[in-house]
């Protein structure tokens, strides 16, 4: 694959050899938003990168609206610029695709990955950068945000930190980030999308690692497996501050396929990274650039009743399936739950994470399909969002942060459960 | 008269006498081969048990659904003994068909060449029937989450439907193909799927109508999403 993509790079930009940066734009049917993206990101090269040689990479897999003209256009002759077309073994291009496959909203998004990192070694380029052409509060900052740490401070991987809304990220709040940093010891807030910086050395070893593309975590959600394996792997992870994130596409509207998704991934490489994690104690900090984040008491509209009707109909038609995924005393814990009150509803701490390592250990047992797994744990997860939300109710920012960060704890707590489960079931 | 009675008699006896040493051969053939079918089959029950226990078929089963599934339906074996003997009878069986064809009976004439050109059809009807099962289980399982995540009332009724209509969509093609009552089991099947669709669509149309719109709203996004924000 690599190879056709570099012929297409060599076709349109025969003279670039060898560059500092590769800035890449993935594509899918992004017309409306794409032309002011780019001029941004020009103009962010401008002034960060006037005197690095640059190629500006666009990955497109099969928009239908002229994105790729658009983007060529916008460019102009300011920085060199190559359109290419990744491999997609057909997945391009579909309406039915762009909803089936990826929570990121787009289609086939991994290949367009995977062909910026093939680019990026082809070019020996120090640096790449990867922006959503879908996010419309791209600043020239985020160039140099997302770049600088890899060139001039020796970072591997740059991860993106936004300015959320209370509440907003509930998954990877509650779920991923937590585990994430209980599993492999580095505090990140696994917030996906916007914007990535890799370096060489972490793109050639996603490239050369074709274990890490396969399975369904490895094929549908790059967003949440490049930073699992990148502080698995131990490379220099880095987060950066990019304030505000408002994106046309919004990931993750089909919530149980996101969840399946996103959780699969990290459950998926937890059977990698077994011998990583199990002797990992404790977690540290990683280094942070840009502004510090914030989060805005405003909160968009939840339904907390419908998060509750949501999980005592899991607990009424589902039990047959939770009975094989959890644990006795995990199952009695949630069984009690179905009988309190809306108002006074909790689902305490240490039974959600007790939920969450049985499902990691149901998966890797493979008690009953995959994805019937994942996706069971649907009812659960909007019962603990409930809960986060009743406890932190009229609450300032701090108490938020602080149920998140007392989140984290538990679970890195409560670690050993998740060894011996794992080992001994 | 005394003469042609004795000879009739000698006729007779030596008659009897020569089926009985012609015959007896064949009921030795019978025995034998009883014997070989009992030990042959032991023998295949016991290694296919073993070869089962080492893949972990027992959890495969488990894990598609299937040992529920029979444990609903009273069977108490594990599947790989179950598995064992359904491959002991079968071996003894054609074992014990080819003692019966050794026994060159008039009544028995070409059986081991009926049964075995019937062979084919009941190994496709078996292993119809297993992957109907399999797959009704897994649909239904399939249907029965995707409902619940959508909130959609009679997530339950729904996944059973789902699931019975692919075992009796199973149940037909066994009985198809082992060619029992075929146009009886089409004409049933029709009729049953046939009733079963009806029953639904005036179901629908009667009592289901505010169910079906808040599911085709949702579907087709027409009514927004209420909660606003990104769980991811």
């Amino acid at each position: 694959m690599g190879e056709g993509v570099w012929e297409q790079v060599q076709e349109q930009c025969s003279d670039v050899r060898k560059v500092d940066l590769v800035v890449a734009l993935p594509s899918f049917n992004q017309a409306s938003t794409v032309v002011p993206v780019v001029q941004t990101i020009v103009a962010g090269l401008k002034s960060s990168f006037g005197h690095a040689s640059i190629l500006f990479l666009n990955a497109d897999v099969g928009s239908q609206d002229g994105t790729p003209d658009l983007v060529r256009q916008a460019v102009g002759g300011s920085v060199p610029f190559a359109s290419i077309r990744p491999h997609t073994e057909g997945m391009s291009g579909s309406t039915f695709a762009l909803n089936r496959f990826s929570y990121s909203g787009m289609p086939a998004r991994e290949e367009a990955f995977r062909s910026v990192f093939a680019v990026t070694r082809r070019l020996e380029a120090d640096a790449c950068i990867v922006l959503d052409p879908s996010v419309r509060t791209v600043t020239a900052e985020w160039v140099s945000l997302l770049a600088k740490p890899i060139l001039e401070k020796g970072a591997d991987y740059v991860a993106p930190v936004f300015n959320r809304q209370r509440y907003e990220g509930s998954l990877t709040n509650n779920l991923i980030a937590p585990l994430t940093r209980a599993l492999y010891g580095k505090r990140v807030a696994c917030q996906i999308g916007g914007g990535y910086g890799f370096s060489q050395k972490i793109s050639n070893f996603f490239l050369e690692n074709e274990a890490l593309w396969e399975g369904d975590g490895g094929r549908f959600a790059i967003d949440s497996w490049v930073t699992t394996v990148a502080v698995a792997e131990g490379y220099g992870v880095w987060q950066t501050c990019l304030g505000n994130k408002v994106q046309d596409i919004k990931a993750g509207a089909d919530i149980s396929m996101s969840l399946a998704q996103a959780v699969g991934a990290t459950f998926h490489y937890m059977e990698r990274y077994q011998d990583i994690w199990e002797k990992q104690v404790g977690s540290e900090e990683v280094p942070i650039v840009g502004r510090p984040c914030e989060i805005d008491m405003e909160s968009v509209p939840i339904q907390v009743d419908r998060m509750l009707k949501g999980f005592r109909q899991g607990l009424r038609d589902l039990l047959p399936i939770w009975e094989i995924i959890l644990a006795p005393d995990t199952l009695a814990g949630v069984l009690e739950l179905g009988l309190r009150d809306d108002e006074e509803f909790r689902y305490p701490l240490p039974l959600w994470v007790q939920t969450v390592y049985d499902f990691a250990v149901g998966y890797h047992e493979k008690v009953i399909h995959r994805e019937h797994l994942l996706k069971s744990l649907m009812p659960l997860y909007l019962g603990r969002t409930a809960s986060v939300v009743l406890e932190t109710k009229g609450g300032g920012p701090e108490l938020v942060q602080d149920t998140v960060e007392h989140g984290c704890q538990t679970f890195e707590v409560m670690k050993p459960y998740l060894i011996d489960r794992w080992r001994f079931q | 008269m005394s003469e042609m009675w004795q000879d009739a008699m000698v006729a007779a006896f030596r008659e009897t006498a020569s089926r009985g040493v012609l015959f007896l051969p064949k009921l030795m053939a019978l025995v034998t081969f009883l014997m070989l079918g009992v030990a042959m089959g032991w023998l295949v029950k016991v290694s296919l048990m073993r070869i089962l226990n080492v893949v972990r078929f027992e959890v495969f089963c488990e894990r598609m659904g299937l040992t529920p599934a029979l444990t609903k339906a009273g069977m108490k074996q594990q599947i790989p003994h179950l598995v064992g003997r359904l491959a002991f009878w079968i071996v003894f069986l054609f074992f014990a068909f080819m003692g019966v064809d050794a026994l060159d009976l008039p009544a028995t004439a070409n059986l081991m060449s009926a049964v075995l050109g019937f062979l084919p059809n009941v190994v496709a009807a078996i292993l119809v029937a297993l992957v109907g099962v399999l797959l009704a289980n897994f649909t239904g399982e399939a249907v029965l989450i995707a409902a619940v995540n959508a909130q959609i009332h009679g997530a339950r009724f729904i996944a059973n439907m789902v699931r019975w209509g692919v075992v009796i969509f199973t149940v037909a093609m066994v009985l198809t193909q082992l060619g029992i009552a075929k146009e009886i089991v089409v004409a049933a099947f029709s009729i049953i799927f046939g009733g079963i669709v009806l029953a639904m669509a005036i179901a629908l149309g009667l009592g289901g109508r505010s169910i079906a719109k808040e599911v085709l709203e949702r579907r087709f996004g027409r009514e927004k999403s209420r909660d606003e924000f990104t769980h991811i």
